[in-house]
């Protein structure tokens, strides 16, 4: 009897709810967020969800769509398994035709399902050259590691005379990636990778790393990690003695090392924005600062555009009464030559890749020092 | 910037690169054993499988790091402010979570599991609360300096020994000569007879669990400076000091700390001939070798201090 009472009170919960939330997702047009949201990695869902956030207060206040635009947030936690439980729910139970995404690993994870299911997942932090190959539905709106490497290493060793590089890289894609691209660029332009020293992404605990480095005496260490491991590398490497030049990819760009005082001075690429040079990035920039009370960084213009990308592609499938589902919005980005988003115009290459111009920066406190810009790499 | 760090050392190649891998283990060490010893003494005493120490981890070098860079006050405060709230959260802990789970019949595992739990909620509160970037206490003393050609010793590492050799030998003592410290031995060997005696196991429980959450404040403190710290680090921390446990012998409070001398002097030693990948994978080796030819660790005895 009591087992009786108890169903009939949970059947009429759920038939509430039910009632309660019909409408609203009927009204609503979704797409999905497939990032790091906990774990040491979480830093990075938090910078990427709240840059996508504020893209979707700008097109729900500008009315660029019918109904409301809402973002579905599931946590990746930066790993592969936990992508792709995400990524399951977000296709297979809220049935949303755009998922946005991050980390090399978690995104080539994700992309068969998302291949599968014709949903477009769309990458603005992982920056491994395979994310190139993973198929139509799997889009990146970040220049990936290999152009960012064919920017940085004539600068190191042409322009600066860095000739030997040590190499800390993390047994990930994204560090193996970087190993393989630094493995053929650094000789290519006359240098020698001196040493190239692994390290296990769960790994916090570097003075005997940095030992090795030291040992090697390179002119110039390049890092390759993400997340909270980076800035751990290059403050124990300064604290351990390790003097030289320090050298990053995009990933340094995020807030946990610009505002390290050891990594000042330290070198990193990444798209060259100009935060003044048109409306649109004005008005992002403004409102990040408002709500962060920082500058505005590479990533938040990249999952800014990512959403951008979407309303738009979704603005042209409402205007031709077409539903907005995977294979329409791959359809559109075809049809589409170039997306007016933050930074400038942004075209598709093919392959699912954009080519932009990139800058390397000197971390200085802030967002950073531009050091060499419009490096234009293809 | 200086671009060429170092000269060749008449000591090279083999004296300098293993001195300093042994001395910065020895550093290493020091921190695993300290959080070591709190598990092994919670542990040794009541029985109780404390994850929640790693928690216990976060918490104080969060709350150290928080009252040095934003409050602004002096280091010894911080740890008076970490030490006030790791003790009140280890003596809750007993008082609410696991006493009442214990006297409910519950498990080894319902406790374990309690535990875990608060682990991973303390993690993510401190995450919401503090950020869930890397934090670090910018202080000199964590800066090496070049003490012979190619050998660089941060004063920390002196200090993380130093003040590790003075808490065990205080709480030798304290568990040795003090009837409190008796009482803990006891509880560890029989509760029942602890009873008979006219004490309070209960209480003694919470003296365990104060003591031995005080006891990672120096090691989370320690982290803050040399290593940084970030919400996750009390998990990994604690996986690294319940290998020490288990190596040094559950039970043993000396076992426990040379268990953790051991693990952070291979973990640091093993950079010498092998791949950086393989430094933490070797504590594990460790471990399984203990697991399987001295199950009962090097110091394996019933209670530590002996």
């Amino acid at each position: 009897m009591k087992l009786q009472r108890l169903a009939g009170a949970l059947l009429g919960m759920a038939v509430t709810c039910l009632i309660c939330t019909a409408p609203a997702i009927a009204q609503d047009i979704r797409f999905g967020a497939n990032l790091p949201m906990s774990g040491p990695n979480a830093e990075y869902g938090e910078l990427f969800s709240s840059a996508a956030a504020i893209a979707v207060e700008h097109a729900n206040a500008d009315k660029m769509l019918s109904k409301k635009l809402v973002m579905l947030i599931e946590d990746s936690q930066a790993t592969p398994q936990g992508g792709v439980v995400a990524m399951n729910k977000l296709v297979s139970v809220e049935k949303v035709p755009y998922v946005l995404s991050a980390f090399t690993g978690v995104s080539k994870a994700i992309a068969p399902v998302g291949d599968k299911a014709h949903v477009v997942s769309v990458n603005g932090g992982g920056i491994g050259p395979d994310l190139a190959e993973l198929g139509d539905y799997f889009w990146n709106v970040i220049p990936l590691v290999n152009l960012e490497v064919l920017a940085l290493a004539p600068y190191l060793v042409k322009e600066r005379g860095w000739k030997k590089i040590a190499l800390l890289y993390v047994d990930d894609p994204a560090g193996e990636a970087i190993k393989k691209e630094l493995d053929i660029h650094v000789p290519k332009n006359g240098g020698t990778m001196v040493s190239s020293l692994q390290v296990p992404r769960a790994s916090q605990q570097f003075s005997g790393v940095a030992a090795k480095v030291r040992e090697s005496q390179p002119d110039a260490v390049f890092i390759a990690s993400f997340g909270t491991q980076q800035a751990q590398i290059v403050k124990q490497l300064r604290d351990n003695g390790v003097k030289q030049q320090l050298v990053g990819y995009s990933a340094f760009s995020s807030p946990t090392v610009t505002q390290l005082p050891e990594a000042r001075g330290a070198l990193f690429p990444t798209q060259t924005i100009n935060w003044e040079g048109d409306a649109v990035s004005q008005r992002l920039a403004r409102d990040w600062k408002a709500k962060k009370n920082k500058d505005p960084n590479a990533y938040v213009a990249n999952y800014y555009n990512a959403v951008m990308v979407f309303v738009k592609l979704a603005q042209a499938l409402e205007k031709s009464g077409q539903p907005i589902t995977g294979e329409n919005l791959l359809k559109q980005r075809k049809a589409t030559g170039t997306f007016d988003v933050v930074g400038g115009k942004m075209q598709f290459l093919p392959n699912g890749t954009v080519s932009m111009p990139l800058g390397i920066y000197e971390i200085d406190g802030g967002a950073g020092k531009l050091v060499k810009g419009n490096i234009v790499v293809k | 910037m200086t671009r060429h760090g170092g000269h060749r050392s008449p000591l090279r190649p083999i004296g300098v690169l293993l001195l300093q891998l042994f001395i910065n283990g020895l550093q290493l060490g020091a921190i695993y054993a300290l959080t070591a010893v709190g598990f092994a003494l919670i542990f040794g005493s009541t029985k109780v499988f404390h994850v929640a120490h790693g928690a216990a981890f976060t918490l104080a070098g969060y709350l150290f790091w928080w009252s040095i860079t934003a409050l602004k006050w002096h280091w010894t405060a911080g740890i008076v402010l970490a030490i006030l709230a790791v003790v009140a959260f280890g003596m809750f802990m007993e008082r609410w979570i696991y006493r009442p789970i214990q006297r409910h019949e519950g498990a080894f595992f319902t406790v374990f599991i309690a535990s875990f739990g608060t682990q991973i909620m303390v993690q993510n509160l401190v995450g919401m609360v503090f950020g869930r970037g890397f934090e670090t206490v910018t202080v000199e003393l964590s800066r090496a300096v070049e003490i012979a050609p190619g050998l660089f010793v941060a004063p920390i590492a002196g200090v993380a020994i130093v003040v590790a050799a003075a808490l065990f030998t205080g709480l030798h003592f304290f568990l040795a000569r003090t009837q409190a410290g008796t009482g803990l031995r006891a509880l560890a060997d029989n509760p029942d007879l602890v009873r008979i005696f006219g004490l309070e196991p209960t209480r003694l429980a919470q003296v365990a669990f104060a003591l031995g959450s005080a006891l990672v404040v120096p090691a989370a403190a320690l982290t803050a400076v040399s290593q940084g710290i970030n919400p996750g680090i009390g998990a990994h921390i604690m996986l690294i000091s319940l290998a020490a446990t288990i190596v040094g012998g559950i039970g043993s409070l000396k076992g426990a700390a040379c268990g953790g001398m051991l693990l952070g002097l291979a973990e640091s030693l093993a950079v010498w001939k092998l791949d950086p990948q393989w430094s933490e994978a070797v504590t594990f080796i460790i471990l399984f070798v203990f697991i399987i030819f001295r199950p009962a660790g090097f110091l394996g005895r019933a209670v530590g201090s002996k």
